[in-house]
């Protein structure tokens, strides 16, 4: 047997090492990364909580996860009310501009919880998604624009409703903060339905996948659905 | 695979992959915009269009004029309105544009767009679903063209980069094939120097290589000029520089029998008279210079050797040859001019110098010229004038008269074309190395040897169209009698261009017929001559053609010079051959020269052989060949 002839360890000299290093800034560079996967996530959610409005905010998730266990196999009354009520709850109305700085500033629901207060809209979103994932599918849940008079008074408000719809044709039940009960919509004299929307559409062929396009985040209802898929609701 | 054929098959493979890549990037990026686009003018399009519609009537025409209005004047391929039983109320849609785009191109890109949902709100309840796709077929023709545009890019790119390359290659495969040859050169033993190329890599390998060379030719010079000083010191007159008496007989006799030009010429014989009365009056060391100067005088009379024949027969006595001279009149006033030269270096004395001149001519016996020669120096002896100069002519049959018939008939005998003898050279087992054939003309009904006319070829400087006629005359030969040969060329054939040219033309018209010959050039070459060998040498050794140096002897040292030609042999004149046997200093000599020719991978043979004895001990020296008289096979 021939005598196995030494090797020294292989130098790995800086020619090499600046090439990984620009090889690997390019990859970066490229966007060879790993985008967040979209699912409910309660563990993320709660390390989002945590991380932006910490053990008080962590609280009322929780109470949010227990709600979503109590009402996971009730009637679709029992959890249109649930959630309608829970929201009312626990979230102040005030004024964008107030809680965010911003004129129409659209939050998820775990910063609506997080901050204990919010919008109109900030209301309605969170209660779609609640209802979302307690398994009541988009089609019977609408977006609502509507035109509201404040009491007796003849100031009209934009307001947002979250509407759920029986069949397509059928009168919607309205949840608002404005009127914390739920009442079917030809009793809600108050408001004026404008135009609506859900999210049919935006998750291309049935994919509960958004489009990772950067021109989503353009529209407040993408923007708030990308946050959503970050934070780990959907 | 070679280095260039890498290079090559890299360059197109990378502009290949930056081409394809490209291409591949653009249309993925273009397509994945267009997709994106698309499906936002979709969405918008169709949110726009239900946000008007939900304001309005719900009247059927009204909807249709206001589906109509926007797909007539917008580029849609399909709106649908659909109730909220999925039952289509009003549909509007287009045909597909094609347009000039293959099918082929379609199915690779084929655009993947959802189409623009929204929902049309009647008060509180949902009035329908509107449904749009917009018409993109217009994307396909777009990056089609711009396809098509970026092809071209490329084309036009890769022939410049194709172009440029050609010329970086052609920088990096001119020195390297350059490389490869020396390097090739010097394992065949030619030790040639070349041009540094710019390539640092290159430049370090042929650096050394030259260097090589260069002490190889260093080395060369330097034994060979120790070799010639051992020859000199043997064969010269130590006084004088003049050969002596045995060496100059030996040579004379050897010219005389031997077949070439230099056996034609003319033979001078000085005596210094009263030798002792000058050694009286001028002293040892005088007398000394003055024959000095006398051998001096008469080797300048001679400018075609490169070691004139001057030899001193005994004291007083002084004998030189001078080959291919004719004219004796003209001799003899050179003659007398150099003679007056040495008696004016000593005016104080009376300086006599009688003189002889005889013609020699080929097949003279050396006796009777030697004879002749004091005949007519004794006569030279009693002339009292100042002038003591004898010239006995000979009758000499001239075969013609005047020059001019002298050309017709040389110029008629090359048309005719020369005859070849042939006469062996054997190696030390007794096999033939080649045959060495010396031209013969037909001059005045007789085959002559060249003896008798190479003087006038020179004269009317033939030899370029004789030399040709004799290679054309050996190929047909070997057409018919397949064994090698070896053909003299003279100094003036290798260097006149045409002759070269015409020769290199003639060989590779018999590419079978070429490695038989061998091509043989005398060795008192100039330094242009060396130069013009080497080139020929390098044109015709792909042919096969071998080429040696014949008559070696004081020439030896030029051997240095002869390093990087590439020499198949090398035959030593036989005046350094003569009696071999009885001289330990000469199978010195011989055997050194062998030793240095064979580190040159130069075969050595012996010219001149008369008998076995000089065969044996020449090959026992180390000597590869020998020809000559005693050479039978």
């Amino acid at each position: 047997m021939p005598a196995s002839s030494h090797h020294s360890p292989p130098v790995f000299s800086r020619r090499r090492f600046l090439a990984t290093v620009g090889a690997l800034w390019l990859g970066a560079g490229l966007g060879i990364h790993s985008t967040p996967t979209a699912a409910f996530d309660p563990q993320r959610l709660r390390q989002s909580m945590q991380q932006q409005y910490g053990q008080a905010g962590l609280a009322i998730l929780e109470e949010w996860f227990a709600l979503l266990q109590q009402l996971q196999n009730q009637d679709i009354q029992t959890k249109l009310r649930g959630v309608n009520d829970f929201f009312n709850r626990h979230i102040r109305w005030v004024d964008d501009i107030q809680v965010w700085g911003e004129e129409d500033f659209w939050a998820t629901p775990l910063e609506a919880m997080g901050k204990g207060q919010g919008d109109c809209e900030d209301y309605s979103i969170a209660k779609y998604i609640t209802l979302k994932q307690l398994g009541v599918t988009s089609q019977y849940l609408r977006m609502i624009y509507v035109r509201a008079r404040i009491g007796r008074s003849q100031i009209t408000q934009a307001h947002m409703v979250l509407g759920y719809y029986s069949t397509p044709d059928a009168q919607p039940l309205v949840l608002d903060n404005i009127v914390p009960s739920i009442t079917p919509a030809s009793q809600r004299t108050d408001l004026d339905p404008l135009f609506s929307f859900n999210s049919d559409g935006l998750w291309a062929g049935g994919s509960s996948e958004s489009r990772a396009d950067p021109l989503a985040r353009l529209s407040r209802w993408r923007s708030v659905i990308e946050r959503m898929q970050t934070q780990g609701f959907i | 695979m070679s280095l260039i054929k890498q290079l090559w098959i890299a360059i197109i493979a990378l502009l290949l992959l930056s081409f394809i890549g490209s291409l591949a990037i653009s249309i993925t990026t273009s397509r994945d915009y267009i997709e994106q686009e698309v499906r936002i003018k979709n969405e918008d399009n169709a949110t726009a269009l239900a946000l008007s519609m939900s304001q309005l009537d719900k009247d059927l025409v009204t909807l249709e004029l206001l589906i109509a209005a926007q797909f007539d004047t917008g580029y849609y391929r399909r709106i649908t309105l659909r109730d909220t039983d999925n039952s289509v109320l009003i549909e509007r849609a287009a045909e597909e544009y094609s347009g000039d785009v293959p099918a082929w191109f379609r199915q690779l890109v084929e655009f993947e767009v959802p189409s623009g949902i929204a929902t049309i709100q009647d008060g509180w309840r949902q009035y329908g679903t509107l449904e749009l796709e917009s018409q993109h077929s217009f994307a396909y023709t777009s990056l089609w063209r711009s396809m098509l545009e970026l092809a071209a890019w490329f084309l036009l790119a890769g022939v410049i980069s194709l172009a440029i390359a050609t010329v970086i290659v052609r920088g990096i495969k001119h020195p390297l094939s350059r490389v490869v040859t020396q390097a090739q050169d010097i394992s065949a033993r030619r030790f040639t120097t070349i041009k540094e190329p710019r390539t640092l890599e290159l430049r370090q390998v042929t650096q050394a290589m030259n260097v090589l060379s260069a002490n190889v030719h260093k080395m060369l010079s330097h034994e060979s000029h120790k070799l010639d000083e051992l020859r000199r010191h043997l064969q010269h007159d130590r006084v004088t520089g003049a050969l002596n008496r045995d060496v100059f007989m030996g040579k004379l006799a050897s010219q005389l029998n031997s077949e070439d030009a230099r056996s034609t010429g003319m033979l001078v014989m000085v005596r210094v008279q009263a030798l002792e009365n000058l050694n009286e009056q001028l002293g040892y060391a005088a007398t000394d210079q003055l024959l000095s100067t006398l051998v001096t005088q008469l080797g300048q009379l001679d400018n075609e050797s490169a070691e004139p024949m001057v030899g001193r027969l005994n004291g007083s006595d002084f004998i030189f040859m001078l080959p291919l001279m004719d004219d004796v009149e003209e001799l003899r006033i050179q003659v007398m001019a150099a003679l007056a030269e040495v008696a004016a270096t000593q005016p104080d004395v009376e300086v006599y110098l009688p003189t002889a001149i005889v013609p020699y001519a080929p097949h003279d016996e050396r006796g009777t010229l030697l004879a002749t020669l004091d005949d007519a120096l004794a006569q030279a002896e009693s002339l009292t004038s100042f002038e003591q100069v004898v010239v006995r002519q000979r009758k000499r049959i001239s075969l013609y008269s005047s020059h001019a018939e002298w050309r017709n008939a040389l110029e008629t005998a090359i048309l005719v074309g020369p005859e070849l003898a042939y006469f062996p050279v054997v190696d030390a087992h007794g096999d033939i190395i080649h045959y060495e054939c010396p031209a013969r003309l037909l001059l005045g009904g007789e085959w002559q040897t060249a003896g008798v006319f190479i003087p006038w070829i020179t004269r009317f400087e033939m030899e370029p169209a004789l030399d040709l006629a004799v290679v054309k005359k050996a190929l047909a030969n070997l057409q018919t009698d397949l064994k090698p040969v070896g053909i003299n060329l003279s100094a003036a054939s290798i260097t006149n261009t045409q002759f070269v040219n015409e020769l290199r033309t003639l060989l590779v018209a018999h590419p079978l017929l070429a490695d038989q010959l061998c091509f043989e050039v005398p060795a008192t070459l100039s330094t242009h001559a060396i130069g013009s060998l080497r080139g020929l040498c390098t044109a015709l050794r792909p042919l096969g053609c071998a080429f040696g140096i014949e008559h070696v002897g004081a020439e030896f040292t030029k051997l240095a010079d002869l390093h990087d030609v590439g020499l198949a042999y090398l035959k030593m004149d036989s005046s350094l051959i003569h009696q071999l046997h009885a001289s330990n200093e000469q199978q010195t000599i011989v055997r050194g020269m062998a030793t240095l020719c064979h580190s040159l991978g130069i075969q050595v043979i012996g010219e001149g052989v008369a008998d076995d004895e000089e065969i044996a001990c020449l090959f026992r020296v180390g000597v590869d060949g020998a020809t000559g008289p005693g050479v039978r096979l």
